[in-house]
């Protein structure tokens, strides 16, 4: 059976707009903040990020697990790009070097060197607030957004019956997928096998998650199966359907669509203009010259 | 005439794309309004099969060859669209988990009135109808996911009832339900018969279905009708060890029959070790999925050698969650479990599982391996177990479960009550001094499920057995001691003769005593103990 996300109704700034025009200004918001890579751009994006959050209704206790797990995959990645300085070179080409470690050994007359430089600092930190920003705005809509409206809010943005119910059936399948995925792992713990164990190579390693992968996998095929045979004996997909459920667009929301319009269209005239790359504190780039 | 008949079957076989032999054959019968027909046979006798050329989803979902021909009022169906049939065929498949779609009850219900486009305000005047006359208007705008196995029953009941069929198939709906919720379903069902409806009803739980007086039975095996007719007749054709009959009439028959040689109940617990020393302690145990809701409270209890438990509970009552303690795949909250002796807080799941299996209600969750005897060798191989061992423990395994034959076959392409067995196989072959099984029976033939419980409580090997279930008499049967569980605390913890004589509190528990336990109350002055049914007929 498929589960829904921790949804539940709260004094939010989320749920003060219809979910239609949250969704759009929540995807003018994603695309403008991607037109960015200079920090100061993108520290409005992240300002506007924490005033919904704070403002959402979701308290630290539900949603803890969810921001450190993103959070901390976000810094893992910022800290291995800060490190081996991948990634920024498409949009730096000079380099300010801070300081430089050489490694006091050579592997087949290479030498481990860390290069810490203004450039690979920045471009961390830039990448850290941007896909921060767009992570912590995303979090908030399975605790926002009613899975009851999930199809109707599709159907409202213009996508066939069809897909608008497929969209509503695959908000609901990864939360569905965690709880199996969970089921799974129990069960086989149960006959002696232990994840965190696993050795050999990583084909090897691989290998040795079949007991996990093959019955998550089976399981979700299965489930697929009958819910087409469910929706199949209550005759969907025959013709255009009738929605219960009802969306109201107020005032408020044409606002917040408007909005989110002249912040994307802003962000690329402003992207055009040559505004918004990479950017690096002048004073900086000239104490380390 | 024709034309006045809701129901014809004429000559039907099919076989599934994928398999050699036809999983139904010649199959013909007409069914009349008002009328349930219940359909019974061990697992893989063609009835689901039956049912999916009913309703249509043979061949239209699953392909294969089909002869025969289906006739709704006269017409037949062949030609129609899924549609069509669907408004006048409803369908409650076997697990109503697999049946939802909707988040909100409301949402479910009207599912299937939203495709055939039907009016907005129409669709929610028969929505609520519907759940009113299920009496379950008050679960309207709850979550489905949150509502108990008996509610989501009925509200997958009332989304087939919005549409208005004049026919209803049921394929198993009292498997997974707590006895007082089956006993709703089956009243619900009566009621809608005795309304005009016919109803069609595919259960293993004969005896249960009984007690609403269906106007015929069926009774199959191999894809083939071996009795079709009054339930009088039933008895006389089928073995009362295939079928779950009324403990009088088992009693009553058996006593033709010599004497069934009597199981030994866990042989190996009454040799080494003390009866006194607990092997599983519950100390004060609570528990809460989330931090401010507690689910188990204060559980105190042990489990010795030479117990068979039976835990009993309506459900949602937190049976799975206490026992999924003592495998320590959940941690208490408050108190400690100790197994052996030692804290589960400071063992892993692993490490407990050498001494407590622990078989999962769901076997779709576990198999994965090419073969079933490869998938029986993967925990003793966990466990470290040498080859020599494992073999030997396989072929063991597969013996008690009945499936030697199938050691080869791959376990995912086994029917759902196979695949429960190779599960339950799949611990065996483990070798733990302790075993506990989450609904063991649940969706098992009762010929099956009585031959592999006694192979399992007879064997040397266990110390103690635990399981939880919702049929009381497998608890009159096998258990020396029954829980009841109820609302996360431990309501009872006495002999079965002790704890099962209270109606009253087996009401207040969603419990329903059986033909079995009467029987078996009236003559515990003569027997002392509780006794299966063939044993009563020589006393």
């Amino acid at each position: 059976m498929l589960v829904a996300w921790k949804y539940r109704k709260r004094r939010s700034i989320i749920q003060w707009f219809d979910p239609r025009a949250w969704l759009i200004f929540f995807g003018c918001y994603l695309v403008s903040t991607l037109a960015f890579w200079d920090i100061r751009f993108l520290s409005f994006f992240f300002v506007v990020a924490l005033l919904v959050v704070f403002n959402s209704g979701v308290t630290w206790k539900e949603s803890r697990r969810a921001y450190l797990f993103i959070i901390g995959f976000i810094f893992f990645f910022a800290m291995l790009t800060f490190l081996t300085g991948r990634g920024g070179s498409e949009v730096y080409k000079v380099e300010h070097t801070i300081r430089e470690y050489k490694a006091p050994f050579s592997i087949i007359g290479w030498t481990p060197t860390l290069k810490i430089t203004v450039e690979r600092a920045f471009f961390a930190l830039s990448q850290f607030v941007r896909v921060g920003s767009i992570a912590v705005m995303t979090i908030l809509i399975p605790y926002s957004l009613n899975p009851a409206l999930y199809g109707i809010t599709f159907k409202g943005l213009g996508l066939p019956d069809k897909f608008a119910y497929a969209m509503d059936l695959t908000m609901r399948f990864i939360p569905t997928f965690a709880r199996d995925f969970q089921l799974t792992v129990d069960a086989q713990r149960a006959r002696g096998y232990e994840l965190e164990k696993l050795s050999g190579g990583l084909v090897e390693q691989v290998r040795k998650m079949g007991p996990i992968f093959v019955p998550v996998t089976i399981h979700a095929i299965i489930g697929s199966e009958d819910i087409i045979d469910a929706m199949d004996l209550r005759a969907f997909g025959v013709g255009p359907r009738t929605w219960i459920d009802v969306l109201e667009r107020h005032t408020r929301d044409r606002i917040l669509i408007w909005l989110g319009v002249a912040i994307l269209v802003a962000s690329l005239v402003l992207g055009f203009l040559g505004y918004g790359k990479f950017w690096v504190p002048e004073t900086l780039i000239r104490m380390f010259s | 005439m024709t034309q006045n008949t809701p129901l014809i079957v004429e000559n039907l076989s099919f076989r599934y794309r994928d398999r050699t032999g036809a999983a139904i054959h010649d199959i013909a019968f007409e069914a009349q309004a008002g009328e349930i027909l219940l359909i019974a046979g061990a697992s893989g006798c063609g009835k689901t099969t039956l049912i999916r050329s009913i309703n249509g989803l043979i061949p239209r979902s699953y392909k294969g060859e089909m002869n025969g021909r289906v006739l709704v009022f006269g017409e037949e169906t062949a030609s129609w669209k899924l549609s069509q049939i669907s408004q006048k065929i409803g369908t409650v498949l076997q697990d109503p988990e697999r049946q939802i779609l909707g988040t909100k009850v409301l949402n479910e219900v009207a599912f299937g009135l939203e495709n055939l486009s039907v009016p907005r305000e129409e669709i929610l005047e028969r929505v609520d109808e519907a759940l009113k006359f299920l009496k379950i208007f008050h679960l309207r705008e709850r979550e489905t996911f949150t509502l108990s196995g008996g509610e989501k029953q009925k509200v997958a009941l009332a989304g087939v009832l919005a549409m208005r069929p004049s026919i209803l198939l049921l394929d198993e709906p009292l498997a997974s339900l707590d006895p007082a919720s089956a006993q709703d379903t089956l009243d619900t069902v009566r009621f809608l018969a005795d309304q005009g409806m016919t109803v069609l009803m595919v259960e293993h739980r004969v005896e249960d279905v009984l007690r609403i007086n269906p106007e015929r039975v069926m009774f199959m095996s191999e894809g083939e009708i071996r009795y079709l007719g009054s339930l009088s007749g039933l008895s006389k054709v089928v073995n009362y060890r295939e079928v779950k009959l009324p403990a009088e009439q088992i009693a009553e028959r058996a006593k033709q029959d010599p004497p069934a040689v009597e199981i030994k109940i866990l042989p190996g617990a009454a040799g080494n070790g003390s009866r006194e020393a607990a092997l599983v302690k519950f100390e004060d145990v609570a528990f809460g999925y989330e931090s401010d809701v507690e689910v188990l409270h204060g559980i105190d209890l042990e489990i010795k050698r030479g117990d068979v438990i039976a835990v009993l509970g309506p459900n949602g009552a937190g049976k799975t969650t206490f026992v999924k303690h003592a495998i320590g795949l959940l941690k208490p909250k408050g108190g400690r479990v100790l197994v052996n002796g030692r804290d589960t807080k400071e063992a892993s799941v692993a490490q407990i599982a050498g001494t407590l299996g622990y078989v999962f209600q769901s076997p779709s969750h576990m198999l994965f391996a090419p073969t079933v005897s490869e998938e029986l060798a993967f925990g003793p191989r966990n466990l470290n177990h040498s080859k020599e061992q494992i073999e030997q423990e396989v072929k063991e395994a597969l013996r008690i479960v009945n499936l030697s034959d199938k050691e080869q076959d791959p376990p995912l392409a086994l029917s759902f009550g196979q695949q429960k067995r190779v599960s339950i196989a799949a611990i065996l072959a483990m070798q733990s001094r302790i075993l506990v099984m989450d609904e063991p029976t649940a969706g098992q033939d009762y010929q099956n499920y009585m031959n592999f419980m006694d192979a399992i409580l007879g064997l040397p090997s266990f110390e103690a057995i635990l399981f939880i279930t919702h049929d009381v008499d497998l608890a009159v049967i096998y258990a020396n001691r029954v829980l009841i569980v109820n609302d996360g605390r431990l309501i009872a913890d006495g002999k079965p003769q002790d704890v099962l004589r209270d109606f009253d509190r087996l009401k207040a528990n969603r419990l329903v005593p059986t033909s079995l336990l009467s029987l078996n109350l009236e003559r515990l002055n003569a027997t002392g103990r509780f006794l299966r049914a063939e044993a009563l007929a020589h006393i």
